[in-house]
């Protein structure tokens, strides 16, 4: 069996930098009662203080920067994020824009200087991410699933 | 009007249950679904065609000494599966997969390297060796110059006119 990261129920938070509300979407069909992540003791919460995790969406614009990091700020430790999305990963079809950051690996760069430590950050993909890759990943936050993806490193024989 | 609380464990029980079970059961995944995308690495020619047709570069393709390398990024991948309708060879192919939640953004990487062939007069690389092989199958008439590299075979078409005319200005 896998390690549980959280033991206890998960109390979220949901963070949008920016998103085009696909992600959001996707993230309220899993608290209806078709997929219900209350099964998982997951409870949406409207505070940070109140959250252990972050649902963190959108490829994080210049503007929403401060807010999310007074935000992450605001959350007790020990803290984690769950970035949904490819834009909250690798920045999307923005990686390269003037007015993003590009996703929550760079996030953690500039968290780093703020001084704000977050304890673990769980990557979901998908362009919107499906109901049950959330699922998914809570599963992972508890310990039932286990992980499937690796880095795969191929070589073409010349 | 009030209702008696034991009429709605009638209608719960004639109703059925709605919540899926998922992840304790198989998910609904329709015919239509695109997942994420899977190289072939028999296959592929590293020609670059899906790197040119992909929205937010999620696939790219670097260049270091000697080697090529074709880098998948799944995690800014959109799955619009355009890879797919443009790969020449056919190398790439669609799965349903969507399990792909990490806590580690290393294993959303995935690499394909090809070897890189070398001009055989300035020896530069110039492409892959793939490449090379499939453009000589597919067209033999190319056996003259497909070995070098663009800027060697500018040079031998020059001087191949100056031989003929005695110059580019006549």
């Amino acid at each position: 069996m896998p390690n549980k990261v959280i033991g206890r129920s998960i109390w979220v938070f949901h963070l949008n930098s920016g998103s085009c509300n696909g992600c959001d979407i996707e993230t309220l069909d899993v608290l209806t009662p078709y997929h219900d992540a209350e099964r998982f003791g997951v409870k949406l919460v409207v505070s940070p203080r109140h959250a252990d995790v972050v649902l963190f969406t959108g490829p994080i614009t210049i503007e929403s920067l401060p807010k999310v990091i007074r935000a992450l700020k605001a959350m007790p430790r020990p803290r984690y994020i769950v970035a949904l999305g490819s834009c909250a990963i690798g920045g999307n079809i923005w990686h390269a824009s003037y007015s993003v950051v590009g996703g929550v690996p760079k996030l953690l760069e500039i968290l780093k200087d703020e001084g704000v430590n977050v304890d673990g950050v769980f990557y979901v993909p998908g362009c919107p991410i499906r109901p049950e890759s959330i699922i998914y990943a809570i599963a992972l936050i508890k310990g039932i699933a286990k992980k499937k993806v690796k880095m795969k490193v191929k070589k073409a024989e010349p | 009007m009030k209702k008696n609380p034991l009429s709605l464990l009638t209608i719960a029980s004639s109703k059925g249950r709605v919540t899926k079970r998922y992840p304790f059961e198989e998910p609904l995944m329709t015919s239509e679904f695109r997942g994420k995308i899977e190289i072939d690495e028999s296959k592929c020619i590293g020609c670059g065609a899906c790197v040119n047709a992909c929205p937010p570069n999620a696939l790219e393709l670097l260049s270091s000494s000697g080697t090529k390398t074709l880098r998948y990024f799944i995690g800014r991948c959109i799955y619009c599966w355009r890879c797919i309708d443009v790969c020449p060879v056919g190398a790439i192919k669609g799965t349903r997969e969507f399990e792909l939640a990490t806590d580690d953004v290393s294993d959303l990487y995935e690499l394909l390297i090809h070897e890189e062939a070398k001009c055989s007069v300035c020896n530069s690389p110039y492409a892959t060796v793939r490449i090379v092989r499939y453009v000589a199958t597919r067209s033999p008439s190319t056996e003259g110059y497909v070995s070098m590299d663009p800027k060697c075979r500018q040079e031998k078409f020059v001087k191949a006119i100056e031989m003929r005319f005695g110059g580019l200005s006549a």
